[in-house]
């Protein structure tokens, strides 16, 4: 059974009887109209799949069942959005759901690495930090860096510092903090995020695992 | 939007009781009330920012859409409402329109009971029957079952209706709304009110300055934060929706 996570900009598709995780961009998957899935999540994946799943609540539950903890705080930093759940003795005590707004998401990043062809892989986390109230003028301050000398490496970096700390006040500023989403493959991000607060990446198949656990 | 010629007297907010049975008395008791704050499809009257909020954009717009068939407008443009209200008034008395502003002091507050806020039912419902307490605030007929909240809708009518369909009927209303039902339209304490550990949304206009207390409230009573500019989109609603379910 395929069931499918399919955000904004990469598709995850779990093949439920292999374990094997499959992740596609969503451009690609809007190609493949034979894609389509028993149950799925994400602003994509509605009109592939017999069930439909709220992304918050596959969320949520995905991280109870990867997460023993009695009280913890998990973020996703998505493609276009950021989810945030906290739970106390295992329950919801707080959510949230940053819908639209590039200065905390992924797709803003990539925009940046793609066009300055920065290798995240080998990115370091740098102390300073751009303010990114909005995603754009956050953008244009670093074309104004790199416009003025700054490397782009450098300029990236720091908008990538001031992203984590939107996350982080997002967040409700946490002494710990699990992390679903692309970013759990980004060294740059998760230095930059332990200067806040510890953090622990869960991949990028936590609201898989949320959508298998109501299948189960 | 009402669809023949005939006269009518606008008003938005909750203007002072007193005054708008003055205004009716005034200009004729027949004529129809029209409530300008409803997003009645009225065209864009290019007259504010595209970046305001949407109710008193309605105000405006309709009030541009329907011109002289507007007797008159009473206008909340004290506490009760907001600045953008009074700045509304302005413009629409700019417009030619008989404008008269209404203020709503503390001494003509009202202690009515809140039979809607607090009773059972489908929550777009008792928020318009609420609203239409402005007009006619006898008792109703048909009483509301009153319930026990286990979910709390806090805020503004919002300009899409949508939002409030995903609400249970065991939805109790806080904010402006049960202090428009109760006749305390700039009643701060009341508007803040929200009982504890009943999960709420707390709902703005984008744009609106009651952004401040529904952040403010959301972090001290463990709700949510929604707010949205013109039609509620598929986004918004995945995020009460989730609110609703996991708590």
């Amino acid at each position: 059974m395929l069931i499918a996570d399919c955000g904004s900009t990469w598709t995850k598709i779990l093949e439920t009887g292999s374990g094997e995780v499959e992740i596609i961009s969503t451009r690609e998957l809007v190609r493949r109209n034979e894609l389509f899935f028993e149950v799925a999540t994400g602003h994509s994946g509605r009109k592939r799949s017999r069930v439909y799943k709220n992304e918050l609540i596959a969320l949520a539950v995905g991280s109870l069942s990867l997460v023993q903890e009695e009280d913890f705080s998990i973020v996703d930093v998505g493609g276009r959005d950021v989810k945030f759940v906290r739970f106390a003795g295992r329950k919801v005590k707080k959510l949230d759901w940053n819908l639209t707004c590039g200065s905390s998401t992924g797709a803003t990043i990539e925009l940046l690495g793609s066009y300055y062809e920065v290798d995240f892989t080998r990115l370091s986390a740098f102390g300073k930090w751009i303010n990114v109230t909005c995603g754009v003028f956050g953008m244009e301050k670093v074309l104004e860096h790199v416009s003025t000398g700054t490397p782009p490496e450098e300029a990236v970096a720091m908008f990538l510092h001031g992203m984590v700390r939107n996350v982080f006040d997002f967040s409700g500023r946490p002494e710990h903090l699990y992390l679903s989403g692309g970013f759990c493959e980004n060294n740059c991000f998760l230095q930059t995020m332990e200067k806040y607060c510890s953090v622990t990446p869960l991949g990028r198949t936590v609201p898989l695992e949320g959508l298998r656990d109501g299948i189960r | 939007m009402k669809d023949n010629q005939e006269k009518l007297i606008g008003y938005f907010g909750f203007p002072r009781r007193s005054l708008l049975r003055e205004v009716r008395e005034r200009y004729g008791v027949d004529l129809p009330l029209i409530d300008l704050d409803v997003n009645s499809g009225a065209p864009d009257s290019g007259l504010l920012p595209r970046a305001t909020c949407r109710i008193i954009a309605n105000i405006v717009d309709n009030a541009a859409e329907l011109g002289e068939r507007l007797a008159a407008v009473v206008a909340a443009v004290g506490e009760d409402k907001c600045d953008r209200g009074r700045h509304a008034a302005w413009i629409l008395e700019g417009m030619g329109l008989d404008v008269i502003e209404s203020r709503f002091p503390e001494d003509e507050f009202e202690e009515r009971p809140l039979l809607w806020s607090t009773g059972r039912g489908p929550l777009p419902g008792r928020v318009d029957r609420i609203m239409e307490t402005i007009i006619d605030p006898s008792p109703p007929a048909d009483l509301p079952e009153s319930c026990e909240p286990t979910q709390g809708f806090w805020g503004v009518p919002p300009n899409d209706f949508r939002l409030l369909e995903l609400f249970p009927e065991t939805t109790h209303i806080y904010g402006w709304i049960r202090c428009v039902e109760a006749g305390r339209p700039a009643d701060l304490d009341l508007e803040c009110m929200v009982d504890d550990g009943v999960p709420t949304v707390f709902f703005h206009q984008s744009f609106c300055a009651k952004q401040d207390l529904a952040h403010n409230l959301a972090e001290r009573y463990g709700g949510i934060a929604v707010d949205c500019h013109r039609e509620i989109n598929d986004s918004i609603l995945a995020k009460v929706e989730a609110f609703i379910k996991l708590s």
